[in-house]
């Protein structure tokens, strides 16, 4: 589904990605993690072309985004992305925002549109709040509502860039929940987080990054407790006395 | 003083006219330089160096000279380069260059102000550049876009005085022709600042409305 | 367009448009300053305790700020010698110029004083200072800060403002142009001189004004 073939990118002289290989197969849920600064966020950003990236070959669901050429906002319609700081729109309910995109993108009828919309609402649990504002929504209310924005596509792929860190402790939970289910309905998933109770329960694989470099990867448990490499233990050593 | 009160009642008719008459100049001016000054300001923000810089090179020029100066040069230069214009169109074309400027800058800075966030996301969704703009972005800073943008109407409007300089017959230079006959020059300029004041005035009320509300949205979100 | 252009005429025109170039600085200068008392003395009257001062304040900002300047300018021009008073041109212009953009300085003052947060007031009180020491230790340092950008916005408008004195004879830059239209019907030399002049003192106060903006505002973290 998605294949990074010796990928490198630099922000000026800064190598922030550094010769990544990786092989994410369908239906496969990924969890990536590691320090700040360590690229995971500009990875996952290279899958749908947020970020572009300078040398190497990627393919998502068959297409070269090396190529420049490619459909990027059809490549973008089929792949839903939930950023840390959620993105709302602040003009828009939460209805309107996830049905702007498969009516303005998929360009189905308004009716339909609406339908779909709080049928996936539902799904992550606010079919009540509907017609409520962002502002309006508590912070994992608001993650909740960009999931469903993203489900509305019917994507074949989910990228989640840490969706829980800009959120209060009580609230990780909630969104945490709509994850787990999504994971067990076959979603292909890449997920940038520390949650690692998440990546324990769901993670096909864990996938750790160091400065711009994919240190490590492997099954969630045997990344966990018998970490190969020094960078690895000391960056989980860290986040479990945190 | 009596009497010129009375003859000044008599020739109000020509005040009106002249009033209209700067309606009319300042209406057109602000339809065609709101067009322009979109287009321009959603230009500013786009990627090619080429264009947002020829863009800044052109506000520059407008915001540096005084308003009077490209009256001048739009009626007595364009023709000797072949344009011959007459009053109203010379001064309909100055105000709308001029303004458009400014509008262009308020447009651009209301766009530029919309966290990068939300066209990544409006991106991440699949739609494309203009219906980001259209459909995430310039729904949101028109909030911010509104109230400078009234102020700039209000400006123009408070310009269209100097394009009597080339005889368009508008309130100013009423108030020009009057006191050469009457020379009451309180009286006529008090009258002349009444007129104006009440168009600009419920203008500015309207601005400082809109910023007001803009600002008490903040601070709920 | 430039083909025909004469520069010998600029040339020979020179002296006249460094002498405009120098009245219009002059005018903008002293217009500037005595705006700067006319706006602080509004501001403080807009924000004092008695009604009457305040309304006065309030009449006198209003109607500057929506009516144009050259209707103002006319006012006086033509207006001061109905009372009996006979002012030369410059000093009328100059006049017109200080009210004007006095009352624009009044609202930039008043914008920098009600912009420092009730916390840092808050602050001051539970410091222990004064009134007096929280204006000149808290409020107008901060103020002052918010305030520089603005006023220097205001010294662009008005060196521009000051162009409008050419119609009531007042010999300054745009002047110039409009006797090299009159005595050798040359405009495209006269005014694209004078726009260029302009322009130097535009793009020499723009970068003070982006400077200002970074340098001078201070903000609370949050």
């Amino acid at each position: 589904m998605i294949v990074f073939k010796n990928v490198h990118k630099w922000f000026g002289k800064l190598h922030v990605l550094n010769d990544i290989n990786l092989h994410v197969r369908s239906g496969e849920v990924v969890v990536i993690c590691g320090p700040s600064g360590s690229g995971k966020s500009t990875l996952i950003r290279c899958i749908n072309r947020l970020e572009k990236f300078q040398q190497g070959e990627l393919y998502v669901d068959g297409q070269a985004l090396h190529d420049h050429s490619i459909n990027l906002t059809k490549l973008r319609a089929d792949i839903g992305f939930v950023f840390q700081q959620f993105h709302l729109y602040p003009h828009m309910t939460a209805l309107q925002n996830v049905t702007l995109a498969p009516v303005n993108v998929r360009k189905i009828d308004k009716k339909e549109a609406v339908a779909l919309g709080r049928e996936k609402l539902a799904r992550v649990g606010l079919a009540d709040k509907a017609e409520a504002y962002p502002a309006q929504l508590s912070g994992g209310q608001q993650q909740r509502v960009a999931i469903a924005r993203g489900l509305a596509m019917n994507p074949k792929i989910m990228l989640f860039d840490e969706p829980t860190s800009a959120l209060d402790p009580e609230m990780i939970g909630e969104v945490l929940d709509v994850m787990v289910q999504l994971a067990g309905e076959g979603m292909t998933m890449c997920v940038v987080t520390h949650e690692m109770g998440f990546a324990r329960q769901v993670a096909h694989r864990v996938i750790f990054m160091d400065a711009g470099q994919l240190v490590e990867k492997g099954a969630p448990d045997e990344f966990f407790d018998h970490p190969k490499t020094d960078r690895a233990a000391q960056f989980i050593s860290k986040i479990l006395t945190h | 003083m009596a009497f010129y009160a009375s003859r000044i009642i008599q020739i109000l008719p020509y005040f009106l006219k002249g009033l209209l008459m700067t309606i009319e100049v300042s209406g057109i001016s602000l339809i065609l330089s709101t067009v322009l000054g979109f287009v321009l300001g959603i230009l500013r923000t786009a990627d090619s160096k080429l264009i947002t810089r020829s863009i800044g090179v052109y506000v520059d020029v407008m915001r540096g000279t005084p308003f009077v100066v490209q009256v001048f040069i739009v009626f007595f230069i364009l023709p000797s380069w072949g344009l011959q214009l007459e009053p109203l169109p010379a001064a309909i074309l100055a105000l709308t260059a001029m303004t458009a400027a400014f509008i262009c800058e308020v447009v651009s800075g209301g766009i530029k102000a919309v966290p990068k966030g939300q066209w990544e996301a409006a991106a991440a969704s699949g739609l494309t550049r203009m219906q980001q703009l259209r459909l995430v972005i310039l729904p949101q800073s028109m909030q911010t876009i509104l109230p400078p943008l009234v102020g700039q109407y209000v400006l123009m409007i408070k310009d269209s005085s100097v394009v009597s300089v080339i005889g368009v017959t508008e309130l100013t230079r009423v108030g020009w022709q009057t006191v050469v006959r009457i020379p009451e020059g309180l009286m006529v300029f008090t009258l002349v600042g009444i007129l104006y004041f009440v168009i600009c005035y419920p203008l500015i009320r309207l601005s400082n409305y809109l910023e007001h509300r803009l600002s008490l949205q903040t601070v709920k979100l | 367009m430039l083909i025909n252009f004469n520069f010998r005429v600029i040339w020979e025109y020179m002296p006249l448009f460094l002498e405009g170039l120098r009245n219009t600085f002059l005018i903008s200068i002293v217009s500037l300053i005595l705006a700067l008392m006319v706006g602080i003395l509004a501001c403080a009257a807009r924000l004092s305790r008695w009604k009457l001062l305040r309304a006065v304040s309030i009449v006198y900002i209003e109607s500057i700020r929506s009516t144009p300047l050259l209707v103002q300018i006319y006012f006086f021009y033509f207006g001061l010698p109905t009372l009996g008073l006979r002012v030369p041109e410059l000093e009328t212009g100059i006049i017109a110029l200080m009210l004007n953009s006095g009352a624009y300085i009044a609202e930039i003052v008043r914008a920098g004083i009600t912009s420092v947060p009730n916390g840092q007031i808050e602050a001051g009180i539970s410091s222990g200072l004064s009134y007096t020491q929280r204006m000149r230790f808290i409020v107008l340092p901060q103020a002052l800060g918010v305030t520089v950008p603005p006023l220097l916005g205001q010294a662009i408008v008005l060196v521009k403002d000051s162009a409008l004195l050419s119609l009531i004879s007042v010999l300054e830059l745009t002047r110039c142009g409009q006797e090299l239209t009159s005595e050798r019907f040359m405009p495209a030399e006269g005014f694209l001189t004078v726009a260029v002049l302009y322009l130097c003192i535009y793009y020499c106060l723009k970068p003070l004004a982006g400077w200002s903006q970074k340098k001078l505002i201070f903000r609370e973290e949050y």
